[in-house]
This record gives C-alpha cells, sequence and structure tokens, in this order.
C-alpha cells in the first residue's frame, strides 16, 4: 500500500519533533543520574504524544483542516489569540533552542565557537524551506535522521541488564535526590508532549493532502513514528546510564560532557557520531517549528500557504518563516546557552500544554469536524488524564525549576 | 441617511437583559435564514456564555463545562428578533419578560 | 436556508473564484431596518476589525496605522456583500478575484518588494 510511504511524515515529525535537543538531553541527564529509574516517563510521554499526533492527523483527515485554522473558526478571534500567542512564544525560545542545539553540534565537529553558527543555520534551515517542497523536507529529514540509530546500536553493545531495563519502565520513587528527580522526569514530558509537534502533524497531513481514507494507515504512521523518536530516547537513556556513572558524571550539564556519551563504544567516532545525531535531529527540529510558526500565524489569519507553492504565491507565509528562524537564531547569537535555554522552554512548554490541548479534545469530539471519527471514550480518557499530567507539571514545574533544578 | 449598522463579532458575548434590568445571559448565537442572496436575521439566542460557550452546544463541552462549574444546566433563551432592542449595542434589552420566550433545548439547537 | 452566524459563518475561510484563500470572515454587518428583521448586508475581512474585536482602542490604533501604510483603502475595513458569497461546507466563497480586493495588498507589496526580489521565489 503506497500509503505506507508516507510513513516518512511519521518519521519526520518524530525526528524533528521528538528527538531533538530537549529529549536528548533529558534522557543523558535521566541516564546519568538515575540509571534506568525514570525509563517510565519517557514510555510515558511517548505514548501520550502518540495518541495525540494520532488524533491530530485523524483531524486534519477527515475535517480537512488543520489544527490551527479549525481553532480560530470553532472557538472566535477572541479565543484564538491566546494561544496563538503563548504558542508563538513559547516556539520561538524551542526555536532558539534547536538552531543552538545544530550550533553546538558544528563546534564540536569544527571548533569553532556555537554563536559563529547561529546565522549560517539559521540560512540554511530558511535555505531549506525556500527552495524545498515538503515532500523534500519530509523525507530528507527522514532519512537522514536514521543516523540516531547509533544509539541503538551503541546500547547493545554496552550490555545492559535487561531485566534491570525493565524494571525501569515502572514508574518508582527515587532512592535519593527526590526533587531533581521528579525535576527531570517534568522535563522528560515536557520535551516529549511538545504542541508544535501536532500543529506541525496537521498542516502536514493536509499539505500530503490526507482525506478519509488515511485514518486507518494514519495510526500506524504516527504511532510507529512516536515510537521511533521514544526508542532513540530510551536507547540515549541507557547508554547514558551505563556510560556517565562509570566516568565519574552524574550531572549532563555542559556539551563538553554530553558529547563523550558514545566515546566509550565508538572511540574516535564517538563525538563525531553524537555530534552528527544531534545537529541532524536539531535540524529537523529547527525546520519543523519554523514552518509550524509560519502555519500558525497563516492558518490563523486565512492567507494562502503550502511548502509546495513558491514564496511568490504565499509571501506573507514565506515572511512568517523567514522572520522565525532569524529572530530565534538571535537568541544563540547573543549567547543564550542552548542547554540552558533548552530546559527554560521545555518547563514553560508544559505550563502553556493545557491552552493547547483543552480546545483540541474540544475539536476532536465536535461532530461537524471530524464526523464519524470522532474521539471516542479511550481517546477522550487518555486525552483528559494528559491534560491533568500538564496542569500537574505545569503547577510542579516552576517551583522544581527553582528548587531542583541546576 | 445610512441605516444603522452593528457588527455582530462585538455583539457576540454582550449581557442581555430584561426589562427589569435583571442580567439574563449573553448573546451566544445569532440565527438567519438565507434566500436568493439575502440573510435575514430572525433570533439571537441569549445563554451562559462562557470563555467556551461556542462550544457548549455539544454534550462533552457542557459536561465539561460543568464539572468546571462554569454553567448552569438550563441553557438560555431564543429571542426573536422583534423582541430585542438594540436602540443601546452595548446594552440590548429584552422587549417582553422570559417566561414568554422559548428555551435553547437542553441538548442543543438541532 | 437556516444558518447560525457565528458557528457557519464567523471567522471562517474566505476562497475567492479561483480557489485562492483570501483570509477569513473578520466581522458581520448587521444592518438595521425600521419594522423590518435585521440583515446581514456586508462581511468585514480586515485587521481593524480583529483588532476591534479585541478592543476598541487597539481597533482605533490598528486602523492609524493602517491608514498611514495603506492609504486611504486601508483606512476603514474591507467589506464584501452578501450577495457575493457562497456558504460550501467548508468554507466561505466568493465570487470576486483576490487580487481585485484589497485583502491582498501587503502581500503583493512583499511579493515585489521583498520576496519576490530573492532567487528561488
Amino acid at each position: 500500500m503506497k500509503k505506507i510511504l508516507e510513513i516518512a511524515l511519521g518519521l519526520v515529525t518524530s525526528i524533528g519533533g521528538f528527538l531533538e535537543i530537549g529529549s536528548l538531553t533529558t534522557a543523558a541527564q535521566a541516564g546519568a543520574a538515575f540509571g534506568f529509574e525514570l525509563l517510565w516517563a519517557i514510555a510515558l510521554g511517548t505514548a501520550c504524544i502518540i495518541f495525540l499526533v494520532e488524533m491530530s492527523g485523524r483531524f486534519a483527515a477527515a475535517s480537512h483542516h488543520t489544527i490551527p485554522d479549525a481553532l480560530r473558526e470553532r472557538f472566535g478571534f477572541d479565543f484564538f489569540i491566546i494561544p496563538l500567542t503563548s504558542t508563538l512564544i513559547v516556539n520561538f525560545l524551542v526555536l532558539g533552542a534547536e538552531i543552538g542545539g545544530v550550533c553546538l553540534a558544528l563546534q564540536l565537529l569544527t571548533g569553532i565557537g556555537f554563536r559563529w553558527w547561529a546565522i549560517p543555520v539559521a540560512f540554511v534551515v530558511w535555505l531549506m524551506i525556500w527552495l524545498g517542497t515538503f515532500g523534500f523536507i519530509e523525507k530528507g529529514a527522514s532519512f537522514l535522521g536514521l543516523i540516531t540509530l547509533c544509539f541503538v546500536v551503541a546500547a547493545f553493545m554496552l550490555h545492559p541488564s535487561w531485566s534491570e531495563v525493565g524494571k525501569g519502565f515502572a514508574p518508582g520513587l527515587p532512592a535519593h535526590d527526590k526533587a531533581n528527580y521528579w525535576f527531570i522526569a517534568v522535563s522528560i514530558l515536557g520535551a516529549s508532549i511538545t504542541p508544535y509537534l501536532y500543529f506541525f502533524y496537521s498542516s502536514g497531513a493536509i499539505e500530503d493532502k490526507w482525506d478519509e481514507t488515511y485514518i486507518p494507515v494514519n495510526r500506524i504512521i504516527a504511532g510507529s513514528g512516536m515510537s521511533f523518536g521514544g526508542t532513540i530516547a530510551v536507547a540515549v537513556l541507557i547508554v547514558a546510564a551505563l556510560v556517565f556513572p562509570r566516568m565519574g558524571v552524574t550531572q549532563v550539564d555542559s556539551i563538553d560532557k554530553l558529547s563523550q556519551i558514545l566515546t566509550p563504544v565508538f572511540g574516535r567516532w564517538g563525538v563525531t557520531l553524537f555530534a552528527a545525531s544531534l545537529g541532524i535531529a536539531c535540524l529537523g527540529a529547527a525546520l519543523e517549528l519554523s514552518l509550524t510558526q509560519a502555519y500558525l500565524v497563516a492558518q490563523g489569519f486565512g492567507w494562502n500557504w503550502g511548502e509546495d507553492l513558491e514564496p511568490k504565491e504565499d509571501a506573507g507565509f514565506a515572511l512568517a518563516y523567514t522572520l522565525a528562524a532569524f529572530i530565534s537564531a538571535l537568541l544563540v547569537v547573543v549567547g543564550v546557552d542552548p542547554l540552558k535555554l533548552t530546559v527554560f522552554s521545555m518547563a514553560l512548554t508544559a505550563a502553556t500544554l493545557p491552552l493547547t490541548v483543552v480546545p483540541f479534545l474540544f475539536l476532536m469530539n465536535d461532530e461537524r469536524y471530524v464526523g464519524e471519527y470522532r474521539n471516542g471514550f479511550l481517546s477522550n480518557a487518555v486525552v483528559l488524564f494528559i491534560i491533568g499530567l500538564a496542569f500537574v507539571l505545569a503547577v510542579v514545574s516552576i517551583p522544581l525549576q527553582i528548587y531542583g533544578g541546576s | 441617511m445610512a441605516s444603522r449598522e452593528i457588527n455582530l463579532e462585538l455583539l457576540l458575548g454582550c449581557r442581555v437583559f430584561a426589562k427589569s434590568g435583571r442580567a439574563v445571559g449573553r448573546v451566544e448565537e445569532v440565527r438567519a435564514e438565507v434566500e436568493r442572496g439575502e440573510c435575514v436575521v430572525t433570533e439571537f439566542h441569549v445563554g451562559n456564555y462562557a470563555v467556551f460557550e461556542r462550544l457548549s452546544a455539544y454534550s462533552i463541552g457542557r459536561t465539561i463545562l460543568r464539572l468546571f462549574g462554569a454553567t448552569r444546566a438550563g441553557g438560555g433563551y431564543r429571542v426573536p428578533w422583534d423582541v430585542l432592542d438594540l436602540s443601546d449595542a452595548a446594552r440590548p434589552r429584552l422587549l417582553c419578560s422570559t417566561k414568554e420566550l422559548k428555551k435553547l433545548s437542553e441538548s442543543g439547537e438541532d | 436556508m437556516r444558518v447560525d452566524l457565528i458557528r457557519d459563518v464567523l471567522d471562517k475561510q474566505l476562497v475567492d473564484r479561483n480557489d485562492r484563500k483570501m483570509g477569513k470572515v473578520d466581522g458581520l454587518v448587521m444592518q438595521m431596518r425600521e419594522g423590518e428583521p435585521p440583515r446581514i448586508a456586508f462581511i468585514e475581512v480586515s485587521t481593524i476589525t480583529l483588532a476591534r474585536r479585541l478592543s476598541m482602542r487597539l481597533g482605533k490604533i490598528v486602523a492609524r496605522l493602517s491608514a498611514k501604510l495603506g492609504g486611504q483603502r486601508h483606512a476603514a475595513p474591507f467589506r464584501i456583500a452578501w450577495s457575493k458569497l457562497t456558504l460550501t461546507g467548508n468554507d466561505v466563497t466568493v465570487g470576486v478575484d483576490a487580487d481585485e480586493t484589497p485583502t491582498q495588498d501587503w502581500q503583493r507589496w512583499l511579493k515585489r518588494n521583498l520576496i519576490g526580489r530573492i532567487p528561488g521565489a
């Protein structure tokens, strides 16, 4: 079935959306500080995002609307301005962190300081969107992103105790350092459940011209795409758990420490493979985020939009993603530490999740949009659970950030 | 002389008052008949307009809103066009008593 | 045909006769008539209308800015007569060419002066 080739959308959303500087660094930090104990957080985050992304695809295929478009249409401009503004601001920060991630990767490979790379990286991101089509970006990022499988290889080569790994998937209380444990758990969830993922996916489904016939295969695409990202994150955690404590490192808070993660397994190539994985994952994220900023604005205001259109056909949309990339790059230019920016923006993402997930839930139950494909009890229950979790994250993560974070 | 114009998107959410001055709800919806290129307003729906009022016509919306106490069960009223006084667009007033008005049905407009 | 104006028309996507997106229904202008039911005379497509929905003062500021940047054509919200509209299930189709309306002016300006000048556009 040709549709299964559309798995590329799932993969790219995963690689750019799930697997990026946030999930990589939190997984590494979790492994270094708590061994396998936080695997459950990755599993929970992955399960949550699978549901949200599947819903996003189903929504687009059934209603022929993207989520931002439907949010304005259904709730009115007066309400829409709230999730629009909060998402634009959070995305601006996350995009800065991702561009920073690419810059850090380039710093590792070349020795040239990360700040110098900010504008060139923004330029490359812009150029790829400007000249490319959606299909090109989808498939290109998916293909290149396969390099992150090196973490899975490393995890196997390190021969972890698989029974110990299995135990980590059961949620448990930490033996030590409770504040830090929950802070990292919260960060993992905030890094996994990011709204730009499902905004991007719904726009991507419309770009790929999905209709109702795609709904069954959408489940597979969303599931396998997000599972891929989750698997890599799990692998990163396992590798970090086996590598860092032996080096005497329990706090992975600098790029120099983090970059050593693959050295025990791959020797000289360890840093290169890590840098390539980080760089490609963050590049994918930067592409997605820049496009998402433009989607949010263009779809919210009803402008012509589409990655497949030539920029002169949708000048407003083109201006939006151009500004998005370069303005976020400024964060890196002025020297904001990408790792600190990542941590901060993930907490902020967690805090603002309810603003987008709650209206999305209403959309998923509105027959006028999704018709017979409306949410069943399970989907509603899972989303309500996510909203509850998101709210707890929001309330808890900020003080934890101050008390438990570095 | 130009006839008076009112922007509906600004009327949305405005509180509607009874003859006694008591607030009876907010403008939620404006129903019209479209025929031969003409769109003629027939009635206004006045209900418990919460931030999510544009959702409450659907059962899950109502249920969740009720969970949060943001809406009282019992919906609102259908106000025919000739019974709503819009001479002051910021303060729409009923020209009859609420007892004479049809209610918005529990499960939302069909 | 019965229409719920807030639910089915306001904030809906507008599409021109060539199927190009041209904004959303930002406002609905209701004309009051003596002894007769009010009628919807126009829809409004304008950032001024949008700004006004958030606050009257913001609306005035945007109107002034709009006039300064775009001239008289943009000093007041752009209106489309109801008779030119067709309500499809998904959106509101207008029987005009988007380029004939002021809605695309700023994007045309962008195309001419900025976006269009960059190679690959």
